[in-house]
């Protein structure tokens, strides 16, 4: 395959080949992926979970886990690094070729001061270790390329400073040594979207100025659009399309990534129905010799499934293993021009009277406060919650915006009940629950049944020891001990979450991300709540899979009536749930109103700064994160 | 009724029925080892070839022999004999302590991590006291004193071990009271004692049924220590560790008398030992999310 770019490639990647061995068996996690990078280069490698995004980028630096092979070749300066020894591979590591990681919490030492950990491989031009104060001044230096002029971060142990800072603290340690290639895994996941377009501009300014190749690993098209010269689409194990990146966003020339784009909800507008991608991402030797995609596929005929379709040039340097591309273009076309004309009028927000919920609140939160820690060290206390007051109507979904820290699940908790608030009031059904403790407990539990929660990971929502059947049963007899049919009756629920009812007697484990997330919804449901909330439900799945979630959310309203607290940081979710939106900063309601209103005009900085702060693929999206010098946050 | 349906994941995802991994060679024999003596604890009396008491003082202090296989006492009772009939003071005393402790250490651990505050407290204070007296030094002066043999002695190391069950499934029980399921049981109204018992507690089954072989392990040690030195059972009745001391004079003459016993309670306590960490890993496979 070719790079695109004229000049010699830096590190070219052929039939690379990942697998695993464990207890005996063999699992493929990568079928033979082929790429090349240039100097100053920005490669994309996009996939969801399981795609072997992440085992691709530790093999280019030989860090793979014990029992996970590679075969094929990574050819950097005419040698194989899948072939190095140990010490060749210590000599490539950080100097030639380094890696960022995703979680900037635990990528540092938590015992080595910031300064220290940056400059401690660095050496002079004998091979020697500069003295003490050299390598400060290193130290400084190298903090000044990332953006952090404070001197102080250099002697700052991680726990000190935020993610943000940690994150570039861990950049300025990755390419401390003048690395040719750079890798970056997921760098912005696990950071606050704000943050995350200023770790973005900052890896791209570096790159740039150094030349540097880059890998960029994300799940988020998004992101890969936004920084991205080229974009290589992984999915489960198989690289289904390449191209450069804008040409890709403008035509995607493989159903998967036209499905990724599409099941992406737009921030700008509200749509009906968003496009799902029907199924979940399976594991590499579950489609086999045949098209990566096929199962999940609209357009899949009788030869995607008779082998592995090979990537081919279906174009003018775009590359696609979809054999039907020709046949299936319009199609595609069509497909796209309707996702982006579908557009919910404003009646069906419109329907919903601005005062809906005003009268009638099933839940209402008002001046509520909540201070974790010691009552009686001050210097311990933190205020989550500093007099917020909210209120959800009957049938009203209410979306809560902020960055981690702002409060918005301690609010979340305190209306389920899971917090008790330490000033302010929760009335739930017109019962202050304050004076909850005063009613009987069966009379109390219904009083908390009355609000239940959708939590944010799929993993442990669920009791691992039980199955799908008893969690459900039990739920449903928490509600009312007099159900008859218990089997039809959660055969019943599983239906309402499009689960069909043999998956009563599976376990949690058998269970995709999203299949979990559709049980969660259906636990929350056997006791006919009247208010869900929910945390983050779909931030923890698949791209392909959040949509059919939110759909699923959106049809179970419709359908039930009931009210929804969707808590997000994801403005393009808030924008296709909720008709309101409050945007909760430090504990406090800074904006609130229609989400049309406040996403389209929003009237205080901080909402403006994180309608800004979307991935945008627009060149001024990240020239104006690294113009504008961010302060330097501690804490 | 719904638009929307999941796919049916059934070709893509089926439950992961792992191939049932055959126990190791050591593994096996533990179970051999364990199934021998908890027969012998229950047949001990039918299946000896001679009666654990039957003296014969015209062959006292044989080595093993085609007759006595291991050989005889110095009151020339049976040295096999006497082991076999032996293991019912080695199985029942051990399995009264590690399930008495259990069901104490359970439920105390359960309270003190689920409720917490001062519950915890008042409980957690309550095995830091026993945890601080010198377990087998207080067995002995207690059963010494009291006199009165096995059950006391087996009580009071209840009272010893259970401690050290709460403190652990405390610890366990803390981390499963912050996970969403648990979280999700309570807002459903469930009742505090069924989330305990129906939700945490199964999720901690890995680590209590470890936990109780290794106090098996342990009380079976713990008792023959405390009948080595005469105290616990009644000394007509066979137990390993009181042949153990009867029987140390007579290591030149027959060394089997004392090897014997002592052979079996590192056999026993072992298997018991490997048996408890094979059932944890094969326990924590078992629905974990992975």
């Amino acid at each position: 395959m070719t790079a695109g770019a004229a000049a010699e490639p830096l590190l070219t990647v052929s039939g690379l080949r990942i697998s695993s061995r464990l207890q005996g068996t063999d699992r493929v996690i990568t079928v033979g992926t082929s790429f090349s990078l240039a100097p100053g280069e920005t490669l994309g490698i996009v996939g969801e979970s399981g795609s072997g995004k992440s085992m691709t980028a530790r093999a280019l630096i030989g860090l793979l886990p014990a029992g996970v092979r590679a075969e094929g070749e990574v050819i950097y300066r005419g040698r194989n690094v899948l072939t190095m020894g140990g010490r060749e591979l210590r000599q490539v590591r950080g100097a030639e070729i380094a890696m960022i990681f995703q979680d900037p919490f635990t990528m540092l030492n938590p015992l080595m001061q910031c300064g220290a950990q940056i400059v401690e491989l660095v050496t002079d031009q004998d091979g020697k270790r500069p003295g003490r104060a050299a390598r400060r001044e290193e130290a400084a230096r190298r903090l000044a390329e990332v953006g952090i002029t404070d001197p102080a971060v250099a002697d700052a142990y991680p726990f000190e400073l935020s993610g943000g800072m940690r994150q570039r603290v861990g950049i300025a340690a990755a390419i401390a040594r003048d690395p040719q290639v750079l890798i970056a895994d997921e760098p912005s996941t696990a950071l606050d979207v704000t943050t995350q377009r200023e770790i973005l501009a900052r890896l791209r300014e570096v790159q740039r100025a150094r030349g540097m190749g880059l890998i960029m690993i994300t799940h988020d098209l998004r992101v890969a659009f936004a920084l991205c010269d080229r974009v290589l689409v992984l999915y489960a194990g198989s690289v289904l399309e390449t191209a450069a990146a804008e040409r890709m966003e403008a035509e995607p020339l493989h159903p998967y990534t036209l499905g990724l784009l599409l099941s992406d909800p737009p921030v700008d507008r509200r749509l009906s129905q968003m496009a799902a991608i029907p199924g979940s991402v399976p594991a590499p030797d579950q489609i086999a010799s045949s098209c990566a995609f096929a199962p999940r596929c609209e357009w899949r005929a009788e030869p995607c499934t008779l082998a592995a379709p090979p990537l081919a040039e279906v174009a003018g340097d775009r590359w696609s293993a979809c054999i039907r591309i020709p046949e299936i273009t319009p199609e595609m076309q069509r497909a796209r021009a309707e996702a982006l004309a579908a557009q919910v009028g404003q009646d069906e927000t419109a329907a919903l009277p601005d005062d809906a919920g005003l009268p009638g609140a099933v839940v209402a939160a008002r001046d509520l406060q909540k201070v974790f820690g010691d009552k009686r060290q001050s210097g311990r206390r933190v205020a989550a919650l500093k007099g917020v007051t909210l209120e959800i109507g009957e049938n009203e979904a209410v979306g809560l915006v902020g960055e981690s820290g702002s409060g918005k699940t301690t609010l979340g908790r305190c209306l389920v009940g899971l917090e008790t608030p330490t000033g302010g009031s929760v009335v739930v059904n017109g019962v202050d629950t304050r004076q909850a403790a005063r009613l009987g407990s069966a009379e109390r539990r219904r009083l908390r049944r009355t609000v239940q929660m959708v939590f944010q990971d799929p993993y442990s929502t669920l009791n691992p020891v039980r199955t799908v059947g008893s969690t459900l049963a039990e739920a449903l007899s928490a509600a009312d001990d007099q159900v008859r049919d218990v089997r039809r009756a959660v055969a019943e629920l599983l239906e309402q979450v499009g689960l069909p009812a043999r998956y009563a007697e599976r376990k949690p484990v058998a269970l995709s991300g999203g299949e979990r997330q559709r049980v969660a919804v259906a636990r929350a449901l056997a006791v006919r709540p009247r208010l869900i909330v929910c945390d983050e439900p779909v931030s923890a799945l698949d791209v392909s899979v959040q949509a059919q979630i939110l759909n699923l959310l959106t049809a179970v309203r419709r359908e039930l009536g009931v009210s929804y607290l969707f808590i997000t940081h994801d403005l393009a979710v808030v924008r296709q749930v909720a008709e309101r939106v409050y945007v909760l900063r430090q504990g406090e309601v800074v904006e609130q109103g229609s989400t049309s209103e406040v996403l389209d005009h929003p009237r205080h900085w901080y909402t403006r700064m994180l309608v800004d702060s979307i991935p945008s693929s627009e060149e001024a999206w990240l020239e104006q994160a690294s113009a504008a010098e961010p302060a330097p946050s501690q804490g | 009724m719904t638009v929307i349906t999941a796919p049916d994941a059934g070709t893509l995802v089926t439950p992961r029925k792992r191939g049932r991994r055959r126990p190791s060679l050591l593994i096996a024999l533990s179970f051999l080892i364990v199934a021998l003596v908890v027969i012998c604890a229950f047949f001990g009396s039918q299946i000896a070839p001679f009666g654990a008491n039957a003296q014969n003082l015209s062959l006292a202090t044989q080595a093993p022999s085609a007759h006595h296989l291991l050989g005889t006492d110095d009151f020339g009772r049976d040295i096999l004999s006497r082991l076999i009939v032996g293991a019912r003071a080695a199985v029942i005393g051990p399995t009264l302590i590690a399930v008495g402790a259990l069901i104490i250490g359970n439920a105390l651990g359960l309270i003190a991590g689920y409720v917490g505050g001062r519950v915890d407290y008042f409980i957690m204070r309550l095995a830091d006291l026993v945890w601080a007296l010198p377990g087998l030094l207080i067995a002995i002066v207690v059963v010494g004193v009291i006199g009165g043999g096995y059950y006391v002695a087996v009580t009071v190391l209840i009272v010893l071990t259970f401690p050290v069950d709460a403190r652990i499934v405390r610890g366990a029980a803390l981390q499963q009271r912050n996970m969403p399921y648990v979280e999700a049981a309570g807002t459903l109204g469930i009742s505090p004692w069924r989330v305990m018992l129906r939700h945490i507690w199964p999720n901690l089954l890995p680590l209590v049924m470890a936990n109780t072989f290794l106090n098996f392990a342990f009380s079976l040690v713990a008792l023959s220590g405390l009948s080595f030195l005469g105290l616990g059972v009644p000394l007509n009745t066979p137990d390993w560790g009181g042949m153990l001391a009867q029987n140390f004079s007579l290591i030149q003459s027959n060394a089997m008398a004392c090897l014997g016993p002592a052979i079996a309670l590192v056999l026993t306590a072992t298997s018991m030992n490997l048996i408890g960490d094979w059932i944890y890993e094969r326990l924590s496979d078992r629905g974990r999310a992975r």
